[in-house]
């Protein structure tokens, strides 16, 4: 997944750069992106393993409807990973079950 | 402010529109919005709108939200919270949870204007929920806001308006759309839209949809199937695609939930996208204090939002204050009846009916109106918008007047050619990129204007590809000249024979690093061919013999056109005034014993 450098319409100002964790690897981002697309950037598409059937899941609606995207941010559970912006230092880990710790 | 006279939830178009007529008239309004930044499904849409001047068309989506949240900044006693998700409404207020500081407030407004929007629809199959299937609006978010290619390679399921927007966008950003699957038996978005992507080269396979997405971890394939016209698989017609990327654009449904708690009662409405709340045309619901606005109230498009939330704020004004602006009120419905009268609204019309909102459908013209013959060799657009759509900014754009959408903005325009001084300022307007302009000259040529929003953008001089409306190359072509446009749109004007200008639609530009290969058998480089015409090689079949280029075993498949564009570009000679060089057999490497086989099995 990479980012877009040139594009017929947009320009993309980035802000700060960043880094943050993701299950302890090292990766950067930029200020005020969503800790998903973040690890879009970094070619991070799985983000949680549902409860039930252990299956994995992703981005899908990206505006906070579907819970897709639930990750454990920083210790807390349930983080809506697609609304909530990274920041420096972030922990992030793959979502796995309803949100008991997943160490 | 606790107890604000206006509540708004959600701060897409409908919301904020909502808030700046409330504000306008001195309410104290707090607009609270989920995502990270305000201005709703606006903010990722590059495309430029349709509808009306008056209300933003011809302007690209992300650029209205950026107009609708200045004029909101002029009025200091309205605040704008995001990452502030409503959690519920109860009779004693409203909990707000700001998840910046993790904590939750409890408001109290007068008025409640619920504007949150629609979420996507689902659609079912094996594996829908893997990684790397997205709703569309996932991958506008990813690609448009944050600029982070959602994969290589898509495929899109759905033909609508959207699915057809996010396919050219995906195009222009560089994404591969291997097809776009459509089960219906016809396209559902409007037909300049369709037009637009189809002459990029992307198929449209209609009576077709999705059976699984194919991997482990991560989409990596996709089972596609046909199906018969009452939408079962057809057995036999499964094949997989190789993408990495399934779009799902399905359609949008009502986010009505908020609406429901705060009592407002729910009608199932599949035309308007699902259950939606019942409301009048003042855009209040079954509870006096609770109005909504925008794709909550029933899913249809920017324009109309920002139309109905402008209502619904006027309605809050004059419930407070006792008195609001009459004449706009009455303007502002007008205008909705009107957009909404044309034959692409007609399922919208239905769905209102159903909650006793009546509007009168129009009549409109539609199909090819214009004569462009009788002004040959006048440089002048050819429009090519056949379908009633509600749109007029051809019209409003021309500086001469010489173009009418007229009183229903739903009808096609017309153009009275001799008016037209052929500035080409429509062209770059129309966001159907349905106007194209042309000229047909003394030596048997013609000039295409091209309206072009891709990178790179090509040099004057330039030879470039140029292809029809299904994306096929139908001839090389040098750039005549390009003219940039502030809105991006830049119209790049071609030479091209005369008998295809009519068909020539779009361009495809290959970009050739100087020490990039031309021909791969022979490995000659770009740089290499230059040097050569610069030397005084400027003929095919001498750069040929000195070269070796096109001489090796593809037979010149892969060489022979890009060396004629190399010697075009350099040599200002069309393409198809250059000689080709002789095609000698055989066209692809094949040994002798082989044409002796195949030779006897046809003498059998
Ligand atoms: C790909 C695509 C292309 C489109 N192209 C066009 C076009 O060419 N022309 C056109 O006119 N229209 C177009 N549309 C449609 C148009 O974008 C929508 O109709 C319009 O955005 C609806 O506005 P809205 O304000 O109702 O909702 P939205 O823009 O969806 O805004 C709703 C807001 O509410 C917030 N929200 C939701 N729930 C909550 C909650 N519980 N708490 C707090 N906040 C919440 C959301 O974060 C969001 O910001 C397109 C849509 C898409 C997806
Ligand atoms: S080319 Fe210019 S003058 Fe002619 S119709 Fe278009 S905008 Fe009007
Ligand atoms: S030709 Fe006019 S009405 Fe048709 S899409 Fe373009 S601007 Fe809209
Ligand atoms: S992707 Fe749907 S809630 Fe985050």
């Amino acid at each position: 997944m990479e980012r877009i450098v040139e594009h017929p319409l947009l320009k993309f100002e980035r802000g700060e750069k960043i880094v943050f964790y993701f299950e302890d690897v090292q990766m950067q981002a930029y200020e005020g992106e969503t800790i998903a697309a973040a690890l879009h950037a970094n070619g991070v598409r799985m983000l949680r393993i549902t409860p039930k059937g252990s299956r994995p899941q992703g981005l899908f609606c990206a505006i906070g409807k579907c819970s897709s995207c639930l990750m454990e941010v920083d210790g807390k559970a349930n983080v809506r990973t697609c609304i909530t912006p990274v920041k420096e230092g972030m922990r992030v880990r793959t979502q796995k079950g309803r949100g008991e710790k997943s160490e | 402010m606790n107890n604000p006279d206006l509540l708004v939830l959600g701060g897409g178009p409908a919301g904020l529109c909502g808030a700046i007529e409330a504000a306008r008239e001195g309410l104290r309004v707090l607009v609270v919005d989920e995502g990270i930044s305000p201005g709703g499904q606006l903010v990722k849409q590059t495309h430029k709108f349709f509808g009306n001047e008056n209300f933003y068309a011809s302007t690209r989506g992300m650029e209205i939200a950026g107009k609708l949240l200045k004029e909101l900044s002029l009025y200091p006693q309205v605040i704008l919270a995001c990452e502030s998700s409503v959690l519920a409404v109860y009779p004693d207020g409203v909990p707000v949870l700001d998840r910046r500081s993790d904590s939750t407030y409890l408001y109290n407004p007068t008025r409640l204007l619920v504007a949150t929007g629609a979420s996507e629809k689902f659609l079912q199959f094996d594996n829908n929920d893997l990684p790397g299937v997205y709703g569309a609006g996932a991958v506008q978010t990813l690609m448009n806001q944050f600029g982070i290619l959602p994969g290589k390679s898509v495929l899109m399921i759905g033909s609508g308006n959207i699915g057809l927007i996010v396919s050219y966008q995906l195009d222009q950003a560089g994404v591969e759309v291997k097809a776009i699957l459509e089960a219906s038996s016809r396209i559902g978005g409007y037909r300049v839209h369709a037009d637009k992507v189809k002459r990029l080269g992307i198929p449209v396979l209609l009576n077709h949809t999705i059976l699984k997405a194919i991997g482990e971890k991560s989409v990596n394939g996709a089972l596609i199937t046909a199906l018969d016209e009452r939408w079962r698989p057809v057995p036999g017609t499964e094949r997989e695609m190789v993408i990495d990327t399934v779009c799902i654009a399905v359609g949008l449904t009502p986010s009505a939930e908020l609406v429901a708690q705060a009592g407002g009662q729910l009608k199932y409405i599949p035309e308007l996208g699902g259950y939606v709340p019942l409301h009048d045309s003042d855009m209040r619901t079954t509870i006096d204090r609770v109005f909504v606005a925008g794709d909550v109230s029933g899913i249809e498009e920017a324009t109309t939002a920002m139309i109905e939330g402008r209502i619904a704020g006027l309605n809050i004004v004059k419930d407070i204050k006792g008195k609001c602006n009459e004449t706009r009120l009455e303007e502002l419905k007008e205008t909705l009846s009107a957009f909404r009268s044309g034959p692409t609204s007609s399922k919208i019309r239905s769905g209102l009916e159903k909650m006793d909102l009546v509007t009168q459908p129009a009549r409109y013209v539609e199909g090819e109106v214009n004569r462009s013959g009788e002004f040959r060799g006048k440089l002048r657009p050819i429009i090519e918008c056949f379908e009633a759509i509600p749109c007029n900014p051809c019209e409003t754009s021309c500086p001469v007047g010489a173009i009418t959408v007229g009183e229903n903005i739903n009808d096609v325009p017309v153009i009275d050619y001799s008016r037209c001084t052929g500035c080409g300022v429509c062209a770059t307007k129309c966001p159907g990129l349905a106007i194209f302009m042309y000229q047909e000259r003394e030596d048997g040529m013609a000039l295409v204007g091209i309206p072009y929003e891709f990178l790179p953008v090509p040099e004057k001089g330039q030879s470039v590809y140029a292809t029809g409306r299904s994306g096929e190359v139908l001839c090389t072509a040098r750039v005549d000249r390009v003219t940039r446009s502030a809105n991006k749109t830049n119209i790049v004007y071609l030479t091209v024979p005369e008998e295809l200008g009519r068909d020539v639609r779009h361009i495809h530009v290959t970009n050739r690093e100087e020490s990039s290969l031309i021909c791969r058998c022979e490995e000659i480089t770009v740089e290499q061919v230059k040097k050569a015409i610069r030397e005084g090689y400027v003929d095919f079949e001498e750069l040929r013999r000195y070269l070796r280029v096109s001489m090796g075993p593809c037979g010149g498949r892969t060489c022979r056109l890009n060396t004629l564009m190399i010697l075009s570009g350099e040599t200002g000679v069309p393409v198809e005034k250059l000689s080709p060089g002789t095609l000698r057999p055989p066209a692809i490497p094949v040994s002798f014993g082989a044409i002796e086989r195949n030779a006897k099995v046809t003498h059998e």
